[in-house]
């Protein structure tokens, strides 16, 4: 933004206006106005002018003159919409100069004649003659406040970006859940699925009684028995869950070789109290659009690089300290050798505690979605602000040694989440794979929870570290077919507890968006999300960020019953 | 005490409740904003009271021996030197731990005795446990705003404690504490706390801290020392909540609707 423009209005406006309002130049030369996220000033105006009309267009959101009900009447009219301006915007400023200088000093041309917002329509509707308000008043543009939804999900996803084949006995049809008790597998059988993953005992009673009780004829081919711990209880206790069921992927290779997995995760139904099992099918698959290298300019963030580089996880003791909390013996005794023997060396005796051990896995997820694409003021959608500080991220982490792998997703319904490899855990971030990344064109919804899920277990098989970060890059504003508001931010909210009760953090990262904290809040938990308008505006922080979402794993849960 | 008393102006109950703690021996946690007064009325409490106010602000790389005391070399020798807490628990004093949760964690573990029925202080490089003096009281400071989302405090340590919660004080209070803390008059006192209002009540703030009751009074005095209202507000409160050339200009035009250009 250049020194003039008009975004130094902008807190000027939020004050005034009583909310978060941007400001910029009205396009194409029009009338200054407001729709209700932005106040539009004369484009080329003198700061003077321009700083006039953002506080008659702020005043009127901040008194409430343009709330939905006053403004459906004036659609369409514009005349009436002339003449209610003139009176709300007297009343407007009037009423704000009782407290705000600025307001008394520019003033209005003529004293309000009108006492609220309803009288103001009246005595606009009526004929008697309202002077015309001068020109910087601007105009009302009902369509404007009124249709300004939150711009949609963007088109459909390219097709090489999809281009996989499924088997369909491999989706679950039915929306009937009750079906899928029929394939139970014998009950016996589970009783000696042992805990430590050992299937000795089922292999042997398998053979022993031959397969005619087992389900092994519905398994998917090369299923094992289960792995983890299994026991069969007669009611499931606060964290029980369906575990996820693998997707076998055909084509012209083998998914495994392609590197493509996926797996049926269940969702939470917030309004049934209970899991959906085999409700999402998210696949991961490595992104193989072609992206010119030319375009693998990654941004460096020296703060970032810095803050993140302190990021220390376990304690170390530091030997041979010029200070620290204690005395390092070995090496006062070697001082006093030396002394006695004539030298004088420094006197570094002392030990120290230092939190320097890493040993961190980092999976960024990017929201990939067409959420994310609306734009901000400055013309830079959240989407592109989100994927160049996931390159930023992952460049800074994969130079400081930790293992890094980057995700994008975005979803079309429950049976399609997509999880885009743009760089796995063990591949080196490349200029392609950077590239690729700064390609990365926003389509479709966020089935948020799914996605979260099938990152955990990407995270799970594939980091091999002790400590375990999952980073979303989202707006946290999870959307898709059967999936909003309350129920997708319980489910997300439940993903997120499975990940943490696996010993896997979670940190959410808003950047550029304008998601308000509470819903944030209310999906990732207080300790776990930061938002700001760039990654800069949260690098001074990011080493506390990661550690107190790290650190969240340590603290004892609580329990919802 | 000799000296002067601190001027603190409450609010609400705060200074019952800090009197009540001090006769049980209570530790207390203040709540609160920075620089909404939380060190002033520590300060003034402990005039009130008469004792010795031992502050040692917390700091990400404060150590539980910085606080408890360590082995130092002295001539050939080591020589065990009391860390202020230490000091404190044997002369009876209270300990004022500012923003304690900015230190390590296993800092915060070592206040732990002190701040319940036990009232010790285990100083295992001594291999003792000192019994605290009477008189000898625990205060830590906590600024619930930006931290929390960064750092908490343990529910075992705050569960010890009586807290108190601090905020910035009604607008009248508000201009009362400025007019007298930079001498000024009344009227730049105003403007000053509404500024300072202005900017903690922006939706969607781009600042990561608001205008403190202490930059309001720094502006106040720059004023009292004869600069202009506008350029003391720039220089003390636009200037040092941002660093950003864009966010500064923005707050700077905020400001001049306060305090219209000449």
């Amino acid at each position: 933004m250049t020194a003039g423009g008009p975004g130094r209005f902008r807190l000027l406006a939020t004050f005034v206006g009583g909310r978060s309002l941007g400001v910029v130049e009205a396009p194409g030369g029009g009338p200054p106005h407001t729709d209700g996220r932005r106040v539009f000033v004369s484009a080329g105006a003198p700061a003077s002018q321009q700083r006039r009309e953002v506080l008659v267009q702020a005043a009127l959101l901040g008194a409430g003159s343009l709330d939905e009900r006053w403004i459906r009447a004036l659609r369409g009219r514009p005349k009436l919409a002339r003449r209610y301006l003139a009176l709300e915007g007297r009343r407007a400023l009037a009423a704000l100069g009782a407290r705000l200088p600025l307001a008394a000093a520019l003033g209005s041309d003529a004293p309000a004649t009108t006492a609220s917002a309803e009288a103001s329509l009246e005595r606009a509707r009526d004929r008697t003659p309202v002077e015309d308000p001068p020109a910087w008043f601007g105009a009302i543009r009902p369509s404007r406040l009124l249709g300004a939804p939150p711009a949609g999900p963007g088109a459909r996803p390219r097709d090489e970006e999809v281009r996989l084949s499924f088997r369909p006995t491999d989706v679950p049809e039915t929306e009937d859940e009750d079906d899928a008790e029929a394939g139970e597998e014998s009950r016996i059988l589970k009783l000696f699925s042992s805990p430590l993953s050992s299937d000795t005992v089922s292999d042997f009673l398998h053979k022993l009684l031959g397969s005619s009780r087992s389900a092994a004829g519905d398994a998917a081919a090369g299923s094992a028995m289960p792995t983890r711990s299994l026991r069969r209880v007669a009611s499931a206790g606060p964290d029980a869950r369906p575990l996820p069921v693998p997707v076998r992927v055909t084509g012209r290779r083998p998914g495994a070789a392609a590197g493509v997995g996926g797996a049926l995760y269940p969702e939470w139904d917030e309004h049934r109290k209970r899991y959906k099992p085999e409700h999402c099918r998210v696949i991961d698959f490595p992104l193989r659009t072609r992206a010119g290298v030319a375009a693998a300019g990654v941004a460096r963030d020296e703060v970032l690089r810095r803050r993140l580089t302190r990021l220390g996880l376990g304690p170390r003791v530091v030997r041979r300290q010029p200070d620290g909390d204690d005395l390092d013996i070995e090496a006062l005794t070697d001082l006093f050798v030396d002394l006695r023997a004539g030298h004088s060396p420094p006197e570094h005796v002392y030990l120290e505690r230092r939190k320097l051990d890493r040993n961190l896995g980092v999976l960024i997820l990017l929201d990939a979605s067409g959420s994310a694409s609306d734009l901000d003021p400055e013309g830079r959608s959240v989407h592109d602000h989100q994927r160049r500080a996931a390159a930023t991220l992952a460049v800074t982490l994969e130079e400081l040694g930790d293992r890094v792998a980057v995700y994008g997703f975005r979803s079309h319904g429950r049976g399609s989440v997509h999880l885009l490899a743009l760089k796995s855990f063990a591949q080196r971030f490349g200029a392609a794979g950077r590239a690729r990344l700064n390609g990365l064109e926003p389509s479709g919804f966020t089935r948020l929870g799914a996605a979260i899920r099938h990152a955990g277990a990407v995270i799970e098989k594939q980091a091999g570290t002790p400590h375990r970060l999952l980073l979303v890059l989202s707006d946290g504003f999870p959307y898709d077919d059967g999936y909003e508001s309350r129920y997708a931010e319980a489910d997300a909210r439940k993903a997120l507890e499975e990940l943490r009760a696996d010993g896997i953090a979670c940190l959410c990262l808003s950047i550029g968006g304008s998601t308000p904290a509470d819903a944030l809040q209310r999906v990732f938990g207080s300790a776990s999300h930061a938002s700001a308008p760039t990654l800069a505006g949260l690098s001074r922080r990011m080493d506390e960020l990661f550690l107190a979402a790290l650190q969240e794993l340590a603290a004892p849960r609580r329990r919802r019953a | 005490m000799a000296g002067e008393a601190p001027y603190y102006r409450a609010v609400g109950n705060e200074i019952e409740v800090f009197r009540a703690a001090a006769r049980r021996g209570l530790p207390v946690l203040l709540k609160g904003p920075t620089g909404c007064g939380k060190t002033r009325f520590v300060e003034a409490m402990a005039h009130e009271l008469g004792r010795e106010l031992v502050t040692v602000s917390g700091h990400e790389d404060l150590t539980s021996a910085d606080l408890v005391g360590r082995y130092l070399l002295k001539g050939g020798e080591t020589s065990w030197v009391d860390g202020p807490l230490t000091r404190a628990v044997r002369q009876g004093a209270i300990c004022y731990l500012d923003e304690i949760v900015e230190a390590r964690q296993d800092t915060t573990v070592v206040i732990h005795p002190l701040a319940d029925h036990r009232r010790e202080l285990p100083v295992d490089r001594l291999g003792i446990a000192l019994k605290a003096a009477p008189g000898f009281q625990l205060v830590i400071s906590y600024n619930p705003g930006y931290q929390s989302v960064l750092k908490n405090l343990k529910e075992s340590t705050r569960q010890r404690f009586v807290s108190i919660e601090l905020d910035f004080h009604p607008a009248d209070v508000e201009t009362e504490v400025v007019a007298h803390e930079a001498r000024v008059d009344v009227e730049t006192a105003q403007t000053l706390v509404k500024v300072g209002e202005a900017i903690r009540n922006l939706d969607g703030s781009p600042l990561p801290e608001v205008a403190s009751t202490r930059t309001l009074i720094s502006a106040g005095e720059l004023v009292a020392e004869g600069l202009a209202l506008r350029d003391a507000i720039q220089a003390a409160i636009v200037q040092t909540l941002s660093d950003d050339p864009d966010v500064e200009r923005a707050l700077g035009e905020l400001v001049d609707a306060f305090v219209p250009r000449p």
